[in-house]
């Protein structure tokens, strides 16, 4: 740190940091019943590719209770180090507990990034403890990369509709904190011969939770559904143009026949032929499937935000004009209805 | 006096995101002279204040920090519902990120409403998307939060809350309960907005119903707020590139088109033949 930097008055109700007690990358493992978030997982595989830039080690964080082994999995996927707590007051989920938890422990260990996935959770967890240890942090990050001078890590994200790309920095303080959307990398493979340091910690003092936190909690009931799109290999997306509830029923038996899954953008949820969990885009779910088939979908920038990783592009739209065909490998210009259905009858002549 | 007080801060988001200019400097978006609305999600969050309100009592109190041009979209805020409207301006506040428009925000309410029961926020804004604020509201004043919130109850006589909320990527509701005061973020595909009354929003202007507050009033410490009290820097900026596409387009018979389609998928090797 210069001379200037650490003479420069900061705010009274932050503490003073020095940058060179920081060290090693974490990942903030999300446990929900039983399992580990894909997008937690995900984070690993960036971070081994961090640390390596900056000679450091990664370091997988785990909260909950009856934790058992699933603390060896983050090893598995490429994390040197676990620390986890399992303490049955974290049986249930509440949020400013969990995140006061997150914040005794960096204020032990002292990391220099911390990575949460942009979950429902990790969007609500992340901004808590960044802020309980006066720390930056950038929301929904699509790229990460470290200087390994400055070890100030380099956070792009879309911004402002997701037409232009902010890269973020937080030259003087530490940890640096940022959130991920599940999916935007891809998750390592599992190598159960993989091994590394497995820590239990304690906590020192729980916050009171003012009331009873989590009382309740119930599973929407679904019926014979398709996988969630951010699950599936294969996604079939409704857009505006598919114009009715029936058209998406068309849509999800093409769907269907190709082993994949059906979604929406904005405009078709909103105009309720379909779930708002089934919403790809920049308010929905970002998604990177093999194959991505939009059906009636213009290509509005906050859509394209959401599925532009997909590894295979197809679009079906009658305007030739649209600008989804900007995003395409292949795209098809004419009456959806026509073309969806002669690809279901081919696709079922295969079958038989 | 009984019933709920009941602080709404809202965000004047810019209508049309791909229109914008960027300070050349700073890189921050300029705001001086564009056009700004009520971030949508902020409806629905003051819609989730004013039924809280309707069904307990109290009043509604919505809050931004903004340039002086924010007055106009507060008043609209009067004119959903809200019992008064605050902006909280100052030329120190400019350029914060996050952590200091939070702070602002928490000490500011803090400083000018200590008796609040509840802070309710919308789900995030549509132009910049972090959802940061609610919980670094929640962090800088020590009280329980929740996101997502799509209904609650309240029990007065023991300040407590029941909050629902809905975690969409899990397909989950759960049920919190609290003593208040808690800080709360509304799912924003609940609680449809009612309108906006413009008989009650043109008696906002004429009656000069939205108070200004700047530093003078709130006192905050020069280092925490606007650009000095911003750790973070937005170091550069670019046009997001598009991944390279083959970009094939196939015009013509609907069958052929299909057969074309197949083939060439089966070929990539995505699909099964």
């Amino acid at each position: 740190m210069s001379t200037a930097q650490a003479q420069q008055k900061i705010c009274s109700e932050w503490n003073p940091v020095n940058k060179n007690e920081y060290r090693g990358i974490w990942v903030y493992i999300e446990y929900v019943n039983g399992t580990i978030k894909d997008g937690s997982l995900q984070l690993i595989g960036k971070a081994r590719e961090l640390a390596s830039k900056i000679n450091t080690d990664v370091t997988a964080v785990m909260l909950g209770s009856g934790l058992g082994d699933s603390v060896k999995e983050p090893i598995y996927y490429g994390a040197d180090r676990v620390i986890y707590i399992d303490h049955p007051a974290l049986v249930k989920y509440v949020p400013h507990i969990y995140a006061n938890v997150i914040v005794q422990l960096a204020n032990k260990y002292k990391p220099e990034i911390i990575l949460f996935a942009a979950t429902k959770r990790g969007r609500e967890l992340a901004p808590y403890v960044a802020n309980s240890l006066r720390a930056g942090i950038t929301a929904d990050c699509t790229e990460l990369d470290v200087d390994p001078k400055t070890r100030d890590l380099d956070q792009v994200r879309p911004t402002y509709g997701g037409n232009i790309l902010a890269h973020i920095r937080t030259p003087t303080r530490r940890p640096q904190l940022a959130s991920v959307r599940p999916n935007v990398f891809p998750t390592p493979p599992r190598d159960t011969s993989r091994k590394g340091e497995v820590i239990e910690e304690t906590v020192e003092s729980l916050p009171s939770i003012n009331g009873q936190g989590l009382i309740e909690v119930r599973p929407v009931v679904k019926g014979e559904e398709l996988p969630p799109v951010e699950k599936a290999d294969i996604v079939v997306i409704a857009g505006r143009g598919v114009g009715s509830a029936d058209g998406v029923k068309l849509l999800t038996e093409l769907a269907r026949l190709i082993g994949g899954t059906i979604g929406g953008t904005k405009k078709a949820v909103d105009a309720g032929w379909l779930p708002a969990d089934r919403q790809v885009g920049q308010t929905g779910k970002t998604i990177r499937p093999t194959l991505y088939i939009g059906v009636g979908v213009s290509g509005a920038i906050q859509h394209v935000f959401g599925m532009k990783e997909s590894k295979v592009i197809v679009a079906i739209n009658s305007d030739p004009n649209a600008p989804i065909f900007q995003y395409v490998d292949y795209g098809v210009v004419g009456d959806y209805r026509d073309i969806v259905r002669e690809l279901i009858e081919l696709l079922r002549g295969t079958k038989r | 006096m009984g019933g709920l007080t009941i602080i709404v801060p809202v965000k004047a988001a810019v209508p049309n995101v791909t229109a914008v200019r960027l300070d050349p400097v700073t890189h921050n978006l300029v705001r001086e002279g564009v056009p700004l609305m009520l971030n949508p999600y902020d409806r629905n969050a003051l819609e989730f204040a004013l039924r809280l309100k309707d069904k307990y009592g109290g009043k509604v109190i919505t809050l931004s920090m903004a340039p002086p041009s924010g007055k106009d979209f507060l008043e609209s805020t009067i004119g959903m519902g809200a019992d008064e409207a605050y902006l909280v301006t100052d030329r120190a506040f400019a350029g914060a990120d996050t952590l200091a428009t939070s702070y602002t925000v928490a000490r500011g309410i803090q400083r000018l409403f200590p008796n609040f029961d509840l802070i309710v926020f919308g789900e995030e804004t549509t132009d910049s998307s972090t959802a940061h604020m609610p919980a670094q509201v929640a962090s800088w004043l020590s009280l329980p939060y929740v996101y997502y919130a799509v209904d609650a109850e309240v029990k007065l006589e023991d300040r407590l809350i029941i909050v629902n909320r809905y975690l969409e990527d899990e397909g989950v509701y759960e049920t919190y309960e609290y003593r208040m005061p808690i800080i709360i973020s509304v799912y924003r595909n609940s609680n449809p907005p009612r309108d906006i009354s413009l008989v009650r929003k043109v008696e906002a202007k004429l009656n000069g119903l939205v108070k200004s507050v700047d530093n003078n009033t709130l006192k905050l410490e020069r280092e925490c707020v606007g650009l000095r009290g911003s750790p973070t820097i937005v170091s550069k900026i670019e046009d997001a590139k598009p991944v390279e596409r083959k970009k094939q387009i196939f015009k013509g018979d609907p069958r052929e088109a299909a057969k074309w389609l197949l083939d060439s998928l089966t070929k990539e090797g995505v699909i099964k033949p």
